[in-house]
């Protein structure tokens, strides 16, 4: 495909599947360009002269850079035609900022630690010492360089687990009452908070069936249906390559077709 | 539309929304509150899920046809929204999102180290002087368990020294990256922006905390008269109903989890 737009992308979920998900949406032509987090190509030369802070995803543009995801979807609503992936009411783009904000600094960090504390972590701790040393000693963010530290070496505290699992389980009801209020994320259309939340929740009926099931979250199960079901949450899983996390969001494509 | 602004001192949001109202040229009632003694939460404001999740911690809180909205930033954006043309945002797609970026790191970064050091220094000496039974009236009705944690740890006075410093070292890489960021420019977007609101909310506090560092940075001392010189802003400070309105602060955002 050619375009002047480049995605650097891991799995089109988390981060990396905010632009992603947002540049399909839009029907916005894109190069994609995968970068694998499990053997730290986001750290190592080639990727940090793109991306000098060594952060996925991040996108250029012509000759311009871009990184910061969900600044990146707003910029990528802003700057192409296509459907529009914010309300047109102020206060309703106030509330669905405010979602992506919620979800990017309180909740989302929770699913985050959780994950790279059963799966990351675990991945990359068999790779050779000396390796993974260099690996951190690369990173160019400090708080990310801390992050790496705790998840490849198991030193994510038993307070700091049980408060994510705390907030997780918090979350899981604010999502419930929220998308009883409304039929998506902060507002009644379909838009970047959506996107935002839909790629890091997924996963829940599947790692946490007991929480968020047809009985006791239907507002949860009603919408991720209808997120699962768009074209576009289809096409972006084909840029996947880690079974794991397609296995867990296949079952409720095939279920909303 | 009906707009009620529940504010605290002009010093951090609570300064950038007061001067972001008043660059917006739209009318608000303005309703002062002492939020360092949980006012925000005492029964007059409306708040609703956002606004008691709001993780800018005890913020202002506008109040827009019946509706709550908290976090400075985004308050910001609202009130552009409502008065295009405003001058808070770059028009371009590309400057809004270097914006964005700019006020996410010090809405992430900078905020939880500048609120640590400010409400350290001067909300813990008014929150100990409250005895148990007061204190836990004023925080009994905050919604979220995690801020009500962080009013206690306030009132303690507990601040690791491992979080002293790195909430230092973010004040010190603050006013490097605007004094960097001026070299070329008068504001931090080229032309004045929210993003100038923001930043100074949180800087020119710590003025009076690590005064050394912000000795022999002079285009940063130069922006920072520039952003007092602005009528919003000058408007803003008129609202003070205290001695040292840069001192009003209340338990704000958390350090980041991660680190």
């Amino acid at each position: 495909m050619s375009s002047d737009i480049t995605l650097y992308h891991w799995e089109p979920n988390a981060n990396s599947g905010k632009p992603m998900l947002t540049l399909v949406e839009k029907g916005v032509p894109f190069n994609s360009h995968y970068i694998d987090l499990l053997a730290f190509d986001q750290h190592k030369p080639d990727y940090l002269a793109i991306n000098p802070m060594g952060t996925i995803p991040a996108m250029t543009h012509g000759g311009r850079l871009l990184n910061e995801s969900t600044a990146m979807m707003e910029y990528v609503e802003e700057a192409f035609a296509g459907p529009s992936m914010m309300p047109d009411d102020p206060v309703d783009r106030w509330r669905v900022r405010w979602w992506m904000k919620f979800l990017d600094q309180w909740l989302c960090p929770s699913f985050s630690m959780i994950g790279w504390s059963i799966f990351i972590g675990p991945q990359v701790r068999e790779r050779d010492p000396e390796e993974l040393k260099a690996a951190i000693d690369r990173i160019p963010l400090p708080e990310r360089r801390i992050a790496w530290r705790k998840a490849i070496y198991g030193l994510f505290s038993e307070e700091e687990l049980a408060e994510s699992r705390r907030r997780v389980d918090l979350g899981i009801g604010m999502l419930e009452e929220a998308l009883g209020r409304y039929e998506y994320l902060g507002s009644n259309q379909y838009s970047l908070a959506d996107i935002n939340c839909f790629n890091s929740a997924y996963g829940l009926p599947s790692s946490q069936p007991e929480d968020v099931n047809d009985e006791k979250t239907p507002n949860i199960m009603r919408w991720l249906r209808s997120v699962a079901r768009r074209p576009a949450v289809k096409q972006t899983w084909t840029y996947s390559r880690v079974p794991r996390f397609a296995d867990r969001i296949l079952p409720l494509i095939e279920e909303s077709v | 539309m009906p707009m009620t602004l529940y504010h605290g001192e002009p010093t951090g949001p609570s300064l950038t929304v007061l001067a972001a109202l008043f660059e917006s040229g739209l009318d608000a009632d303005l309703v002062p509150l002492d939020l360092a003694l949980a006012q925000r939460h005492g029964g007059t404001v409306p708040l609703g899920f956002e606004a008691n999740y709001s993780v800018e911690g005890e913020g202002p809180v506008l109040v827009v046809d019946g509706e709550a909205t908290a976090d400075s930033v985004f308050i910001g954006c609202l009130l552009d929204d409502l008065a295009p043309g405003s001058g808070l945002r770059p028009g371009d797609p590309y400057m809004r999102w270097e914006m964005m970026a700019w006020c996410r790191w010090i809405i992430e970064r900078l905020a939880p180290g500048a609120a640590a050091l400010a409400n350290i220094a001067w909300t813990t000496p008014r929150l100990a002087a409250l005895d148990d039974a007061g204190f836990e009236a004023l925080i009994a009705p905050i919604a979220a368990d995690d801020l009500r944690a962080r009013w206690a740890q306030t009132r303690a006075g507990t601040l690791s020294d491992d979080h002293r410093a790195a909430s230092e070292a973010r004040v010190h890489e603050a006013t490097k990256k605007v004094e960097d960021r001026l070299a070329d420019r008068d504001w931090i977007m080229g032309d004045f922006s929210l993003a100038d609101l923001e930043s100074y909310a949180w800087i020119a506090p710590m003025r009076d905390l690590l005064p050394d560092v912000f000795a022999q940075k002079p285009r940063l001392a130069a922006w920072l008269a520039r952003v007092e010189a602005r009528p919003s802003v000058q408007r803003a400070f008129a609202q003070a109903r205290t001695a040292q309105p840069a001192h009003g602060f209340a338990p704000g955002p958390e350090i980041n989890r991660w680190g």
